[in-house]
């Protein structure tokens, strides 16, 4: 990048004192590597299209009314919708899948996954969980065409 | 790395292959953190940051349009983030006092303090401590655009911008602006330090006398 500041001195310095003081934990770059591992191939993405934290207007989060966090998760043929619920860094999660149906979901989370049953309304609940980078899959029932559902990665 | 490289690497590791996206990580990482540090997330938010983005990432590959612009999808993706998990009022970290307060008086027992206090004590020359406290006082907005610019390897304007939300545009003329107030911060810290060592030596003198 062409320098059109006249400060390569100062800047090469600070870059410097960056490196020295702030660059990459190890583990954190271990665990990017290890990303990797969690690909799912043969799954329909489910993105994350709604989170209350950044869709909802100011006006409706009135602190105290609830400390519900509502998230929507679409792929092609479902929607998976998940209300979390937070004590401290526990998690609390009542899902439902749209069109309603069963499934097996797999809450995968760091090195952890919980596998749990919605049942034929397409409902689960999962916890508690720890907080921090969470994807829920689902697979349908052994007869159904459907593929199976990935959601999109999100801190919870 | 070129462009036709980062596209061959994204193109690779959505075809399976490791080492490439080991390669993908390499490159990028530096940005992603700085950008999740630029925002003063704590340090578990930041992690939680970086590791969703990169979590994101190995979902999308095979479905991003332009992999040659595979940095700016990170970067976009670890901006959102961080301001997506910034809004957990219970996950945020105040804003740092030294925002709020003029040069040389932050709060010695604040949290921010200690922060400052175990960054300085990995510094090996009292020069990089200043520089670093004089970084400390930029505005947040100076402190984002300067980490994400230092990141290494350098990022391009085009992963800035969109670290930052910014015009490519104002880049070059902001980054002019933040190192000429950090010049200048860190000319009258240096200063004020003499004028405090004269002053003492004086006060030294004095006391000696009487």
């Amino acid at each position: 990048m062409p320098d059109e500041t006249g400060h390569a001195d100062l800047e090469e310095e600070l870059r410097r004192v960056v490196a020295q003081i702030d660059s990459v934990p190890t583990a954190l770059l271990e665990a990017a590597v290890g990303a990797f591992t969690w690909r799912t191939i043969d799954s329909d993405l489910a993105e994350l299209v709604f989170d209350s934290l950044v869709d909802q207007h100011d006006a409706a989060l009135v602190r105290g009314s609830t400390d519900a966090r509502m998230l929507s998760f679409r792929a092609s043929t479902v929607t998976i919708e998940v209300e979390v619920t937070s004590t401290g860094d526990s998690r609390m999660l009542v899902g439902q899948i749209v069109p309603p149906q069963s499934a097996t979901v797999d809450i995968c989370q760091g090195d952890s996954v919980t596998t749990l049953e919605a049942d034929e309304l397409g409902r689960f609940t999962a916890g508690p969980l720890h907080a921090g980078p969470t994807s829920l899959r689902c697979s349908f029932g052994g007869d159904s065409p459907q593929p199976s559902v990935a959601t999109d990665w999100v801190a919870i | 790395m070129e462009p036709e490289e980062i596209a061959d690497l994204v193109r690779a590791a959505a075809r399976g292959d490791g080492p490439a996206w080991t390669a993908i990580v390499e490159q990028f990482s530096g940005l992603v953190w700085a950008i999740t540090r630029g925002y003063r997330l704590g340090p578990q938010d930041a992690a939680d940051v970086f590791q969703t983005t990169w979590l994101r990432l190995a979902e999308h590959l095979g479905r991003i349009a332009s992999p040659e612009r595979v940095g700016a999808w990170l970067a976009t993706t670890a901006r959102r983030e961080s301001l997506r998990i910034a809004k957990t009022s219970a996950r945020t970290v105040p804003a740092q006092a030294s925002t709020l307060i003029g040069l040389g008086h932050v709060d010695e027992h604040s949290p921010e303090q200690a922060v400052l206090d175990a960054e300085q004590a990995m510094l090996d020359s009292e020069r990089a401590r200043q520089l670093w406290r004089a970084f400390k006082e930029l505005s947040e907005r100076c402190q984002q655009l300067l980490r994400v610019l230092m990141a290494s390897p350098a990022p391009s304007y085009a992963e800035v911008g969109a670290a930052l939300g910014m015009p490519v545009g104002s880049i070059g003329p902001s980054r002019a602006r933040c190192l000429d107030r950090l010049r200048e911060m860190l000319t009258s810290k240096v200063s004020v330090q003499l004028l405090c060592t004269h002053r003492d030596e004086k006060l030294r003198l004095e006391s000696t006398r009487a």
